[in-house]
């Protein structure tokens, strides 16, 4: 059982560890942002990848350290983030636990409140979003509702910040057992009761019985649950799963109903009495945005609007960030002088004159420094960071978008609005998100099929999401277009997101073609919840956008700062390690002339192959690099101009981005694609697929273009 | 009172309420139904129904979206 115990702090200041939980979209990240002030560190949970993140708060002298678990409905364990929430409570590691109430769905958001309470006394009950009852005609007596659960409730707001210090006290005084229940609830399962007691006796035998409370045990146990029975298999404790089985038959054989459907109702009609008077709804009206699902929902209409929307969003961000496209259609239109304002106003535009004015002045500070200092600085770190940082701007405003349509509530109406259109590839709407995602960067995108139902499309999308262009593919992209003039660049940009996403289509396809042949595969299927739909609120929409900009100056300063390094000292230096006085003598040059003959169909003098290559292979560790790299390779500020210098044809720039939307996107992707699958063959298969596909379509695209240029 | 008819989720139209008789979906889509509150006696409002695509419906208060194929899991009482 869970003992009691409190840690001393490394400050000498007394440690609780506070564990917090609830459904999904009740507002769990954000007041968990808010509770530690943002100062949170991520790790993932031991042996899986699910995330863990954990952060620090002081409040009168004790340090509270908070622990994020899995959002998830209840303790079913059929998902892994089920088995993570519940294994960690039984643990004994946290000394409260704080569970999440949805001020705005009361009824339904508090079967995990009453779960947890079964399971773990120490708990407060927390009601969020409480800024909202009012509007929703919500009123709740949370001190009558403290008194029957026999635990603290409180209400809090995220955006008013009401409630979050009396929550914070509460904390304390029930880490203190100042108050609080000191046994688990207890809830009637009617019906099922002398069968639970049954169970219970059989569970005593079990060596379970000493990490778990024996009733909560016996109840998972009569519910079936997979991971409870897997573990005393392993265990070695197979008569005791087979007296489980029977009594868990005999109770589908008289009530001709699976126990857990029996016990999920009694849990639901308890939770029905509890809130009885307790919750009281004035008026129950339609949500004033109930048309917004009528139009995502509608067959038609719905998968337009999505695509427009996600379209639209696009060529703002890329307006923004660049001026294109209305700096083309201008300038083709006759008004040249007011496309240049755009594109040098513009944020990327701005950003590279920040980038040339620190150049110029990194260039007369290191002046004196021997050379290969200058080179190393010049050439290495401005040359190659600085190519990369110029699309900060173009980072921002994607991650700003994301986070608009995540915090708004239209991402899931997205989901249902294209789940028609994505069946018939073989995925469901649940896709969706992790394909959005995978526009900002495939690593979270993957992991994020996790709430994928069903393993076969869950697979299908591991092996393909990477398809889809991330920001950093993103970032080359726009680099390479913007070395063509006139409309050839729209082109080149249009060209680069349809094909892989006709790609990403085809390939699913035929996979799921496979699949089906094999007998493996089943209708894709939707089950998600739509939370309301709102006004974005400001901070938790900075917060959002900040996290996803500050993980890009991370990377940029890191691992691309690393590989920029790396792929200079291999530059730098000749085979026999003193600088080379030819780029073509050097190290880098040797292995790329290694693969060089592989664009021999691109018609490339020996220059442009190697150097080309060089900077593909480059990519294949982080493809933002391929920019910092080409401007090395040429010596100039950016890789547009690089390529420009280097003189490559417009038809080899076409179907050299094409090659780059589609090969590998990066070294952090294929660990993911291995971790998520845990298989070696899936790895493989997606490194095969992206390469040959990739090669193809650039052979195809030269050719093409060839043709009418 | 007479009994209705009963029928799935799937064949209701817009508008209508619903009370859940039972759910007959595999394991894993049914614990997590269960959890969403689609309880037998549970009441359930159909926001829309196209006929074709996911339908929407509220239950305990939440907006759910449905694929036809679980719809037609879920057997219910009109009301
Ligand atoms: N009005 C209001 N909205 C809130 C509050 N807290 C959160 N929200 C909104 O509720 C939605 C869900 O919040 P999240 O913090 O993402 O919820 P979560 O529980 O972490 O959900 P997942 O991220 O899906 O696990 C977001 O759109 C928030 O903007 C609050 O106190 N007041």
């Amino acid at each position: 059982m869970v003992t009691y115990r409190m840690n001393l702090g490394k400050t000498g200041s007394q440690e609780i560890v506070v564990g917090v939980i609830g459904q999904p979209n009740v507002g769990k990240s954000t007041l968990f942002n808010l509770l530690t002030g943002r100062k949170v560190h991520v790790a993932n949970w031991p042996g899986v990848t699910v995330e863990k993140h954990e952060g620090w708060r002081e409040h009168h002298g004790y340090r509270l350290h908070f622990i994020d678990l899995p959002g998830i409905y209840g303790f079913s364990a059929s998902t892994l983030e089920e088995v993570i929430a519940r294994n960690f409570i039984v643990s004994g590691e946290a000394d409260v636990l704080i569970v999440l109430i949805d001020s705005t769905a009361p009824e339904r958001t508090m079967y995990l409140a009453i779960q947890a309470l079964e399971l773990f006394p120490r708990t407060i009950v927390v009601f969020t979003k409480s800024d909202l009852t009012h509007a929703h005609g919500i009123h709740i007596n949370y001190e009558a509702l403290a008194n029957r659960l026999g635990v603290p409730v409180v209400s809090v707001s995220a955006v008013t910040e009401t409630g979050i210090d009396r929550l914070l006290d509460l904390i304390i005084e029930v880490a203190r057992g100042r108050i609080g229940r000191g046994k688990p609830l207890k809830i009637g399962y009617g019906e099922l009761e002398p069968f639970i007691s049954e169970v219970e006796e059989i569970a005593k035998r079990s060596s379970l019985s000493e990490d778990y409370p024996l009733r909560w045990l016996a109840v998972r146990l009569l519910e079936g649950d997979q991971e409870l029975i897997r573990r005393l298999e392993k265990r070695g404790e197979k008569d005791i799963v087979k007296e489980v089985m029977r009594l868990r038959n005999e109770v589908i054989n008289v009530f001709k109903r699976r126990p857990e459907e029996i016990m999920a109702q009694r849990r639901f009609e308890y939770l029905s009495k509890i809130v009885e008077g307790i919750v009281v709804r004035v008026e129950v009206k339609p949500g004033v945005y109930e048309w917004i699902d009528k139009v995502f929902a509608h067959p038609v209409i719905g998968s337009i609007t999505s695509i427009l929307l996600l379209v639209s969003l696009f060529i703002v961000v890329f307006t923004l960030n660049t001026g294109f496209p209305f700096n083309i259609i201008l300038e083709n239109l006759g008004y040249s002088g007011a496309a240049e304002y755009l594109e040098e106003y513009s944020l990327g535009g701005l950003m590279e004159k920040l980038i040339v004015l620190a150049s110029g002045l990194v260039e007369g500070a290191v002046a004196g420094y021997p050379q290969w200092l200058q080179s190393l600085i010049l050439d290495g770190v401005i040359g190659g960071v600085g190519a990369v940082l110029v699309f900060l701007p173009l980072i921002f405003l994607v991650a700003l978008m994301l986070a608009i349509l995540e915090d708004s509530g239209l991402s899931p109406r997205i989901a249902v609005s294209l789940h028609n259109l994505l069946s018939k590839i073989g995925i469901s709407g649940h896709a969706v998100f992790p394909i959005t995602l995978s526009l900002g960067c495939n690593v979270p995108a993957i992991m994020a099929t996790r709430a994928t139902p069903s393993y076969r499309e869950r697979l299908r999308l591991i092996t393909t999401l990477a398809f889809i262009p991330c920001q950093a593919r993103l970032v080359v992209i726009l680099a390479f277009a913007s070395a063509l003039r006139g409309l050839g660049s729209i082109a080149v940009i249009a060209l680069s997101y349809l094909g892989a996403f006709l790609t990403f289509m085809l390939v699913n396809k035929a996979l799921y073609i496979y699949d089906r042949k094999k007998g493996y595969a089943e209708e894709p299927e939707l089950l998600l919840e739509l939370p309301p739909i709102h006004k974005p609120i400001p901070k938790v929409i900075w917060w959002l956008t900040w996290d996803s900009v500050k993980h890009f100056l991370k990377k940029a300063g890191t691992i691309i700062f690393l590989v920029t390094l790396v792929a200079w000292a291999l530059l730098y230096f000749s085979p026999s390690l003193s600088p080379a006085k030819e780029l073509s003598e050097s190290i880098g040059a040797g292995i790329a002339k290694l693969f060089a003959p592989l664009l021999i169909p691109l018609n490339m003098n020996d220059t442009q192959a190697w150097m080309m290559a060089y900077a593909l292979i480059v990519g294949f560790l982080a493809k933002e690099a391929v920019v910092g790299t080409l401007a090395l390779l040429a010596g100039t500020n950016t890789a547009t101009d690089a390529i420009k210098t280097l003189g490559y044809s417009d038809p080899q720039i076409a179907a050299l981005t094409m090659f780059i939307v589609l090969y590998v996107p990066c070294a952090a992707t294929l660990a993911v694609v291995y971790s998520e699958s845990r298989s070696f063959k899936t790895t493989l298969l997606t490194i095969a697929l992206m390469l040959s596909i990739a090669y193809m379509v650039m052979i195809a695209t030269y050719v093409i273009a060839s043709l009418f240029i | 009172m007479a009994a209705r008819p009963w029928t799935t989720l799937e064949a209701l139209p817009p508008g209508s309420r619903a009370r859940v008789v039972n759910i007959n979906a595999p394991g894993r889509w049914s614990y997590r139904l269960l959890q969403m509150g689609f309880i037998p006696g549970a009441i359930i409002e159909i926001v829309v129904n196209n006929g074709v695509g996911p339908i929407l419906v509220r239950i305990m208060g939440i907006t759910i979206s449905l694929g036809r194929g679980i719809a037609r899991r879920i057997l219910v009482e009109p009301i």
